[in-house]
């Protein structure tokens, strides 16, 4: 299949990049950027595994054509972390024990970050709304609702700094 | 030593490896690139039972960018078994194939186009053959057979007969005969499955996969390829979640390094979500009939089992799954006069395997029956489970010896914590309370010989690395031998570096199956730090004119005892011991103490593990009589893990555990099926629990110190699983006043429960279904 041009942002940098029209952005990021972050758990929008961020929104990379992604900024796990120290999110996954086996985590912090952009203080609904779409298979989800509050107290303590 | 002068296990602190997996750089198999890599798809049988009469591959051959293509004549029809006497699965079918799914041929080419491309151009003749496809048909006199020299399709046959169960029967006050059917689950591990392989010039492979025992992988590889052991080097890689379902050696792996080997180029093989449910493992259906007898208390004086386990097409861990469900019971309970007879029957559908609620129908079966038989008594649950726990100092039926049981305290907790009784004897309308106890093994042995062994060697700045055969397939084991070297080396868990799970650098471990990591692995690397540790003790002892007796590691430091102060630093002492041509390189060697006589069918008694753990789960929850759906309100669970390494982890398993194990497991998780075909395969038509569906988990641990647990720790987790299972299924059945006994309860069978539900015909089951029995074979056996 002949292949097109897309422009895109990735984790802040500039990107452009020649695809096939039925490629995925999951493709485009795993094959093609590395960023093996990007988890395929399912390829059929399920499990979340993929989550991504297009315009801030949180995306399945592997139901989103990599040309819908044309002029987009997305960001993947890859471009959470700055200079080696974690976001908080990440922080507050590691330090409650929200992380086990680690397949679903990248798509599960994405879909958090999702959450705490848009809705800074969550009630425990907007926290099971936003992530009810990640599957988790290790943990049975409790160390996740913690570490989701967790985050959203830590994220509003230095926004007020 | 005493508990409290322990530095780090004990507490709550973060994973080794949990930075790695929060900002994407841990790599899983799929992530894996290597230079010239080529892509591997497997072409897969469309029928459930049939003959191979031609495998044409020719035009697939010739299409531009395949670089081979293997059928099963190039396997000489080399078979896998978990045992010698199970060896019955081709690694590519030559002859026949038996489930929809079957492994037929394989192609590598230059991507995932041109292998799918070349797998539509292989053609292959079959003459389709009559197929079975549960166990009752399956067992039916005349019925096709599934493996031609396996009369009446019986694989494996379990029997297990303690005591005078008949002489014990006659005098109980009263006995219950009930039937109970569970249907297959599956795992649904996120990761789905995936191998690459890498052959070299000297003849030697290297092998990347998912797995819970990479010796096990490695020694099966090494058999079927004829390849020295020495030259199959299974590597360390993230696994993505197990269950019970890595612990078995696939096709995948096999076909993955023969391509390899054909092509002279790595090659990588990723299953889809499909094929991960498919072509790996899934749990089995089963039948089970539970007689119990018991006296005016309540107390189980006899009891007979017969269960039929549905094991899809070939034996896997058969002999194992077959008896595990019967050896959790016979731990959990004190049961002085019992018989098990269990089959795992062949049929026309996915091979069966472990699962983390292994025998559902089993289980929950026990408890179901003795609420029923607690309410014929007017005995409540608690009394009831109370009155038949196991306790230690105790023998199994089989003859466990168990050192230590916390069953009694886990019961005790989790009743006060969840106020049990006073919610079982006022009850309100459509809520349930119920009550679920068991217990599994930490480890036994399958195949790899001298448990595990582990070596720690310095580093001239005082850092250390442990070398261990162990693996994590994401419970935590990294972190867990990191930990214990820690402690006993005094060091920080930063100083330490892992090499862990590569058949080429580590000693051999079991297998993370069965519950064995901390129980043996963490003691091997105990034994490696202490001797290492002893090592440097003697070193400090002439640098501080002190016995080593007196000497503690502890902040990078050795010092004698009582004063901190005047120590001298790990670094330091290794530096001298090099110079004292004495380098510190710790040893260490765990082999559980377990009857290496006992085996799974000819000779099931003796010690069959050496420690045990055990759990009591309690579940409330909320039952729609209109659509028939469960909501689970509160879940306290308590698990006698010996000793927890690290509570938040623990806490984490438990967790985990009511979610696949309760959760999941009894309300929604079963595989659908047409004439073989699994309806279900993928995760939007199979219900896995989201954060949505769960319940508030109050996670209690309950310590009892095992004598031969590394600090007294066993395993963490299980024994929550199964009883969580055991749990549920009593809540929902108490909200209705219903007994069920087709599991999983979805809200289907609630609503047909409901309607079939009759007053006054006393104490039943919900469902009459046909009792398992033991099966006479025509040769009178």
């Amino acid at each position: 299949m002949r292949k097109q041009l897309l422009s895109l942002t990735v984790n802040g940098d500039p990107v452009e990049l020649a695809v096939p029209p039925n490629y995925t952005l999951q493709e485009a990021l795993r094959n093609d950027l590395g960023l093996k972050g990007v988890k395929e758990g399912c390829s059929e929008g399920v499990c979340g595994a993929c989550t991504v961020l297009m315009n801030g929104a949180p995306v399945r990379a592997c139901l989103t054509l990599a040309l819908e992604a044309e002029g987009a900024d997305i960001v993947t796990i890859e471009g959470l972390s700055k200079e080696g120290w974690l976001h908080p999110i990440q922080e507050a996954f590691v330090n409650l024990g929200a992380v086990q086996c680690g397949f679903c985590t990248p798509g599960m912090i994405m879909a958090s970050k999702a959450l705490l952009d848009r809705i800074p203080n969550p009630t425990d609904d907007d926290i099971e709304a936003a992530l009810t779409g990640n599957f988790c298979r290790c943990t049975g989800y409790a160390k996740m609702r913690v570490a989701v509050r967790t985050a959203a107290r830590e994220l509003q303590e230095k926004a007020q700094d | 030593m005493p508990q409290q002068e322990y530095k780090l296990v004990g507490k709550s602190i973060p994973r080794v490896d949990s930075k790695a997996k929060v900002t994407g750089e841990a790599v899983f198999t799929a992530d894996l690139e290597l230079p010239r890599m080529l892509v591997a798809k497997i072409l897969r049988s469309p029928y459930p039972h049939a003959r191979i009469l031609n495998i044409d591959v020719s035009k697939a051959k010739k299409l531009r960018g395949v670089h081979a293509v293997v059928t099963g004549k190039d396997t000489a029809g080399e078979k896998w078994g978990v045992f010698r006497y199970t060896r019955d699965q081709q690694l590519l079918c030559v002859d026949k194939v038996r489930y929809v799914g079957d492994e037929v041929a394989a192609v590598a080419a230059v991507d995932e186009d041109t292998a799918l491309e070349a797998l539509e151009l292989i053609t292959v003749e079959y003459e389709e053959l009559p197929a079975v496809f549960d166990a009752w048909s399956a067992i039916a006199p005349g019925a096709a057979l599934v493996h031609e020299d396996k009369p009446r399709n019986i694989n494996v046959e379990v029997k297990i007969d303690v005591g005078d169960v008949d002489e014990a029967f006659a005098r109980c006050h009263l006995v219950r005969e009930d039937t109970f059917v569970a249907e297959e689950e599956s795992y649904f591990m996120t990761e789905p499955y995936a191998v690459v392989a890498n052959s070299h010039s000297d003849g030697s492979v290297e092998v990347w996969m998912p797995n819970a025992s990479p010796h096990t992988k490695a020694k099966a590889l090494s058999n079927a390829l004829r390849i020295p052991l020495s030259q199959v080097n299974v590597r360390k890689i993230t696994i993505g979640g197990a269950f019970g379902g890595r612990s078995d050696v696939f096709p995948a792996e096999f076909i993955t390094c023969l391509l390899s080997l054909k092509t002279r180029r790595p090659v990588k093989l990723v299953y889809s979500r499909e094929e991960n449910t498919i072509a790996t493992r899934k749990g089995h259906a089963m039948i089970t009939t539970h007689k119990t007898g018991v006296d005016k208390e309540g107390r189980v004086l006899a009891r007979e089992s017969v269960a039929y386990l549905d094991g899809g097409a070939y034996s896997s861990t058969g002999p194992i799954a077959t008896s595990v469900p019967f050896l959790c019971h016979e731990q959990a309970y004190n049961v002085p006069n019992v018989r098990f007879t269990g089959y795992r029957i062949y049929t026309n559908k996915p091979i069966g395997g472990m699962i983390r609620v292994h025998g559902r129908s089993f289980a929950c079966g026990i408890d179901t029956q003795l609420d029923m038989i607690g309410k014929e008594l007017g005995i409540d649950p608690v009394t009831m489970h109370l009155r038949n726990a196991r306790k230690a100092g105790e023998t199994t039926p089989t003859g466990s010896y168990v050192a230590s049981c916390g069953m009694t305290e886990c019961i005790e907790k989790t009743a006060a914590e969840s106020n049990f009784l006073d919610k079982f004897n006022n009850p309100q309308p459509l809520r349930g309370i119920g009550m679920g106890v068991n217990s599994v093994q930490t480890g036994f042995p399958l195949g790899i010989r001298g448990g595990s062994q582990a070596f720690v060697k310095f580093h001239e700045d005082g850092g250390a690395t442990v070398v261990s055969g162990v693996v994590d397939n994401g419970q935590g084991n990294d972190h867990m031998l990191v930990l214990i070297a820690a402690e006993e080396l005094g060091l920080a868990p930063d100083d330490i570096r892992l090499i862990s799970a590569d058949t080429e650098v580590t000693p051999t471990d079991a297998g993370s199956y069965s519950m064995i990591s901390t129980f043996g692995g963490g003691n091997a690397v105990k034994r490696a730090a202490e001797d290492a540790k002893a090592q440097i003790f003697e070193v400090a002892s002439h640098m501080l004119e002190a016995d080593p007796q007196d000497l503690v590691a502890a902040n990078r430091k050795v010092f004698v005892r009582g004063a901190p102060d005047v120590g001298v630093s790990i670094a330091k002492i290794v530096r001298q011991a090099l110079l004292m041509g004495r380098p510190i390189m710790g040893r260490g060697s765990f082999a559980p103490e377990v009857d290496q006589r006992r085996e799974w069918i000819t000779n099931p008694r003796g010690q069959l593990s050496q420690a045990f753990s055990f759990g009591a789960t309690v579940t409330e929850v909320e039952v729609d009589p209109e659509t028939g759906m469960v909501k689970a309100l509160d879940v306290t669970c308590a698990q006698d893990c010996g000793f927890a390494l690290n509570p938040m982890v623990v806490e984490g398993q438990f967790e985990g555990s009511v979610a696949f194990g309760g959760h999941g497991g009894m309300l929604s998780e079963e595989h659908r099926w047409h004439g073989g075909h699994c309806l279900n395969p993928t995760m939007l038509e199979y219900k896995i629990p989201v954060m949505k569906d769960m319940p508030r988990i109050k996670p209690i641990i309950v310590e009892t110190i095992d004598p031969a647990g590394p600090y007294g720790a066993k395993e963490a987790g299980m024994s929550v699983a199964m009883s969580a299972a055991q749990a549920y299924c009593n809540a929902v059945g108490n909200a209705l006043g219903i007994y069920f006994n087709h599991f999983p309860l979805t809200p289907e069978r609630i609503l047909d429960a409901i309607e079939k539900r009759k007053e006054g015909q006393g104490i039943r089951t919900a469902w009459e279904f046909q009792p398992a029995r033991v099966i006479k074979t025509d040769d009178g056996t």
